[in-house]
């Protein structure tokens, strides 16, 4: 479930004590919770932990766990190392992009997908490798690509 | 203990960093980040770096980060330091084309020009140092921090709109050893990171005083109503008050 209310948000702040060693903890699960860093809640860890808030956004837009903007409910990570990139990763992100409608980083409409490209995930011998959440999927093709994601729509097998 | 700055024997404690001691002894070394007034940070802009030669092993060290710990002979003009100190000055003037600063000093330390690489295709004077960060963290406001990573690198406030905690008093660019932090002033306001701030003006000369949000944070911190006056106006009229109590 999706969580966005400012009191749930408190509810995630209070698993932590309200010490500035914590930030990254409580973005953490703030990401997690909510798919995305809302503006707001930067605001709210601010006010608890005492880490200004231009330290945290530069904590958010640092690294790439954390995002400004909301992310669907489940993150495509198409390889795009040597191996993968040599096996046609290229051809699959423009299929994704046709497939979803969306481009890389953006929301599907439904809220389901986003897509991004990352850095070699270590499966050379099974490029071009494509990960749905923590699931590896081999030399993936644009045919495969449609059944998988089918998996992942509402009422699929991976769609909890 | 004693070291040797370029053949110039130079007494110190065990721990002081060699910056430190060459500038105590008139030695001059190039610096861009830890100029006066000294901030927390050092060791971002490699400038000052110096040859160093310990057990007649020589190396290349930051002198504003270098610890001295033994007996060692430093030298500022070498070769190799020359070299290295032209290079990092070659790269800092690609990383911010616009800063005339850089520009000078890349001439003046033979800075090699590097055709294989683009200078930075945005421009600007910033060399993310860091300085205008620390000095906004060190007055309590925290307004600025450095946002994103790698190429796309700035400092600049969160999401990029009018932070609430920002006093337009313009410390970060009084530190900024490149002058990369602009802001424009007309008689009444005062405009930086995207917003405009009330500019105070002292009653009987109406000189600049500062913005009216830099007077209410220094009052805060003292204690103290936030002054309506200049400095010279202020001490006359603390003199005349002085004056009228003793002839009463």
């Amino acid at each position: 479930m999706i969580v966005t209310e400012p009191h749930q948000i408190q509810k995630i702040m209070e698993a932590y004590p309200a010490e500035q060693r914590y930030a990254l903890a409580i973005l953490q699960d703030i990401q997690n919770a909510c798919n995305y860093l809302p503006e707001e809640s930067l605001a709210l860890v601010s006010g608890r932990i005492g880490v200004p808030v231009a330290q945290l956004y530069s904590l958010a837009t640092f690294y790439k766990a954390l995002s400004l903007t909301p992310k669907g409910k489940h993150i495509i990570k198409v390889c795009d190392g040597t191996a993968c990139h040599m096996c046609g990763s290229s051809s699959l992100l423009i299929s994704l992009k046709q497939v979803l409608g969306v481009e890389e980083g953006e929301l599907t409409a439904d809220g389901q997908f986003s897509y991004e490209c990352v850095n070699c995930v270590g499966s050379c011998a099974l490029a071009p490798v494509m990960v749905i959440n923590a699931n590896y999927y081999a030399k993936v093709n644009t045919e495969k690509l449609v059944a998988i994601l089918e998996k992942y729509q509402p009422g699929g097998e991976f769609d909890e | 203990m004693i070291i040797k700055i370029d053949g110039k024997e130079c007494t110190c404690e065990s721990g002081e960093f060699l910056i430190d001691i060459a500038k105590r002894n008139d030695i001059f070394v190039p610096t861009l980040c830890s100029m006066k007034p000294v901030l927390l940070d050092r060791g971002c802009c490699r400038v000052c770096v110096v040859e160093l030669t310990e057990n007649s092993r020589s190396k290349i060290v930051v002198s504003c980060i270098y610890p001295v710990e033994r007996e060692c002979e430093v030298f500022t003009q070498s070769e190799k330091a020359v070299r290295e100190r032209g290079m990092v000055l070659a790269l800092l003037k690609l990383l911010a084309p616009d800063a005339k600063l850089i520009t000078q000093m890349a001439k003046a330390y033979h800075a090699p020009e590097l055709e294989r690489l683009e200078p930075r295709a945005d421009g600007g004077s910033c060399i993310l140092c860091g300085r205008c960060v620390d000095a906004c963290n060190l007055l309590g406001t925290s307004a600025i921090a450095a946002m994103n990573r790698g190429v796309t690198k700035e400092i600049n406030t969160a999401f990029g709109a009018p932070a609430t905690t920002c006093i337009g008093c313009t410390s970060c660019a009084q530190v900024c050893p490149t002058d990369a932090i602009s802001f424009e002033e007309t008689d009444s306001t005062r405009t930086i990171w995207n917003q405009s701030f009330e500019l105070a003006h002292c009653e009987i000369c109406g000189e600049i005083l500062g913005t009216a949000a830099s007077l209410k944070h220094a009052a805060n911190i003292t204690g103290d109503e936030p002054s309506s006056l200049c400095p010279k106006h202020e001490r006359r009229n603390s003199a005349k008050s002085l004056a009228s109590i003793y002839r009463r």
